[in-house]
């Protein structure tokens, strides 16, 4: 029993509770005491206790009916039922259940040790299934790219194998999927792994600052060139260049990036030397390419030129069986990052985010995920905490009538305002019992 | 080990051989050394006695000691014959708070053998020590300890004390250097603060906590 451990002890009898906590204190663990089993639930879902010592018999909530709620909502929590009124019936519902021992008070004083030395290995085995799994988690993880469903299994399996070669590629998929990361993966499993891997959103720039940002320019070529500077296609040399919304660069630009493309040299603004540069293009668009080829503005043969590989990358809605693993992933990550034990979804909250639609893909779920640890003050996201997804348009299968937005409308204003119906018919600007009716009319619940 | 002001007194509760007292007194005095009193004897706690499972509580006879007035003396260890129990154990041979005041011996299962027979008087008089020394290492906060080779390593049964030795480890006797230092850290620091007016402190008390 070396590790310390954060105990919960929950009896009705305060003598009992007394002595285990101060038997527990004896030997360093983090203890706490409820008095019932609703009490026990309550400051589980603050703080991940890891052992529960539980008693069978107690008012309003029984032993059993703790564990059973115990072991679905935390299933890792390990619980020990204790009892006065032993019965082999109830030993073995118990232990069915998933108590991991089930000791009868008074204790011989050398059997508590026992337990808890078994619960210690028990622990660590409990560690290292974690820990493989962690290393499986590791498959369905590619340099940060998480994903499990087919079509990430696709492009985790393309990564390696364009990786090798020097030919252009272009990613394309909507804002939000991933493609600087998939764009990163590739820099780093290719040859140029040492060498820069630079990062450019042509969006983002007006098309004269593109140009010097890629070509440099001399001293004094325009106002504000103070010094000569040197563009990325040249301060990458021998690494990666990942253009973002390739798509948006003018008609110009696709020229003087073609040339470059094919003829490997650059002249900087201002300068008649060409110098030569070694670089590997991988550019990203959430256009259709194709449709800007029809216009007119996006030309066809620069088109082809970077498109020697293509890598589609789907919207986190075609590959909603991705989006628990994301979760987990983001909720250690943010847990982490702000030290906060918040370590699961509730199931009604992950059917909620795996129905959504998420128009901004993997970016929107991590800065969801993100605002709900940060406002949380449970270890446990709900439906209320991702409420705000809610107001977000989501298609409609068919027209709503009037009667059933206004119902829809008053269910979103109670649960963000956690069925305060002062403060929901507030936000309504109604009066109270008239929001009362309404309640009762569309018969209205809440629903976390 | 020896700088702590208050001594440690040992109260025998009813009819106690003084011999065992005596024996507590010179291990606390030899193995901590801390400055020792035997004091005289309190009433047998009948008050504690518990009609379902013949045996006293000792629960309620450390909730008894926190009420009487033994404020000359840092730490109280109280002996006695019965058998004592905490609710959650068939028996304890003493008990203490952890940090607290106030520990409990309790000899009446330290006489015999494993194996029922009765043991002879050098052994019961080193297991008492031990159970003495473990119970008032908790009142300074020491833990029980992993190491095998120490005395705050729980002893469950008659054989587990006898195999424990008398001596803490290493880990624990530095822990209780630690301790006993800096409490007579803080009784020198309330000294000086005696020494002060108090209207250059405002409230001393308030200053104290």
């Amino acid at each position: 029993m070396d590790e310390k451990m954060s105990i919960m002890v929950v009896d009705d009898e305060e003598i009992v509770r007394e002595s285990l906590f101060h038997w527990f204190k004896k030997y360093g663990h983090v203890v706490e005491t409820a008095s019932s089993g609703f009490e026990a639930l309550d400051k589980l879902a603050k703080y991940p206790f890891q052992l529960l010592f539980v008693d069978i018999k107690m008012p309003e909530m029984d032993g059993i009916e703790l564990l059973e709620k115990v072991k679905t909502e935390y299933p890792d929590t390990i619980v020990i039922i204790i009892t006065a009124y032993g019965s082999t019936e109830s030993a073995v519902k118990a232990m069915r259940i998933g108590a991991s021992d089930y000791l009868l008070k008074p204790f011989k004083p050398d059997q508590l040790p026992l337990v808890m030395e078994r619960i210690s290995h028990q622990k660590k085995l409990l560690f290292e299934h974690n820990y493989l799994k962690g290393r499986l988690e590791k498959i369905t993880r590619f340099d940060n790219i998480i994903g499990q469903s087919p079509p990430m299994e696709d492009i985790f399996n393309l990564i390696p194998e364009v990786a090798q070669s020097d030919s252009s590629i272009l990613l394309i998929g909507e804002t939000g999927t991933g493609k600087e990361l998939v764009a990163k993966a590739i820099h780093a499993k290719s040859r140029r792994a040492h060498l820069p891997f630079i990062a450019l959103n042509c969006g983002a720039l007006p098309d004269t600052l593109l140009e010097s940002e890629l070509f440099g320019h001399q001293k004094g070529v325009f106002t504000g060139a103070t010094h000569a500077r040197k563009g990325f296609l040249e301060v990458v040399s021998g690494g990666t260049l990942f253009l973002d919304e390739i798509g948006e660069i003018s008609p110009k630009m696709q020229i003087n990036l073609l040339r470059v493309l094919e003829e490997k040299k650059i002249t900087s603004i201002g300068s008649r030397e060409p110098v030569d540069v070694d670089f590997r293009l991988i550019s990203a668009t959430s256009q259709d390419l194709g449709k800007g080829i029809t216009d007119g503005s996006f030309r066809e043969d620069f088109f082809y030129r970077i498109n020697v590989i293509m890598i589609d990358i789907p919207p986190l809605k075609k590959r909603k069986e991705d989006i628990p693993l994301l979760i987990q992933h983001f909720l250690e990550k943010y847990g982490h990052e702000t030290t906060k034990q918040v370590d699961r979804v509730t199931s009604d909250a992950m059917e909620l985010l795996k129905r959504y639609d998420w128009p901004g893909n993997v970016r929107e779920l991590e800065n969801a995920v993100e605002r709900a640890v940060v406002l949380s003050q449970s270890r446990t996201l709900g439906i209320k905490d991702f409420a705000f997804l809610r107001s977000s348009p989501v298609p409609l299968s068919r027209p709503l009538s009037l009667q059933e937005v206004e119902k829809q409308h008053i269910q979103q204003i109670l649960e963000e305002y956690d069925w305060n119906v002062t403060q929901a018919s507030k936000a309504l600007e109604i009066n109270r019992v008239t929001l009362h009716k309404k309640i009762k009319r569309f018969n209205l619940e809440r629903r976390d | 080990m020896s700088s702590q002001k208050k001594p440690v007194g040992v109260v025998p509760l009813g009819e106690v051989p003084e011999i065992a007292l005596k024996v507590i007194a010179a291990h606390i005095s030899g193995y901590y050394k801390l400055s020792v009193q035997i004091l005289p004897p309190l009433e047998h706690p009948e008050y504690a006695f518990d009609e379902r499972r013949f045996q006293y509580n000792a629960g309620i006879i450390l909730k008894a000691f926190e009420s009487m007035r033994f404020k000359d003396y840092d730490k109280i260890i109280g002996v006695l014959n019965p058998d004592l129990f905490i609710p959650i154990f068939t028996h304890v041979f003493g008990e203490a708070k952890q940090g607290g005041k106030f520990a409990l011996v309790s000899l009446f299962r330290l006489g015999k053998n494993p194996d029922g027979s009765p043991s002879p008087s050098s052994l019961i008089y080193e297991r008492v020590a031990k159970v003495a020394l473990h119970e008032l290492g908790h009142l300074f906060n020491l833990l029980h300890c992993q190491e095998k080779r120490c005395l705050m390593h729980f002893s469950g049964d008659i054989q587990d004390l006898d195999e424990t030795p008398i001596n803490l480890c290493r880990y624990c006797s530095t822990f209780l250097k630690d301790r006993l230092l800096r409490q007579s850290d803080n009784e020198e620091s309330l000294k000086k603060l005696d020494k002060i007016p108090l209207n250059l402190l405002g409230s001393k008390e308030r200053f104290r906590q």
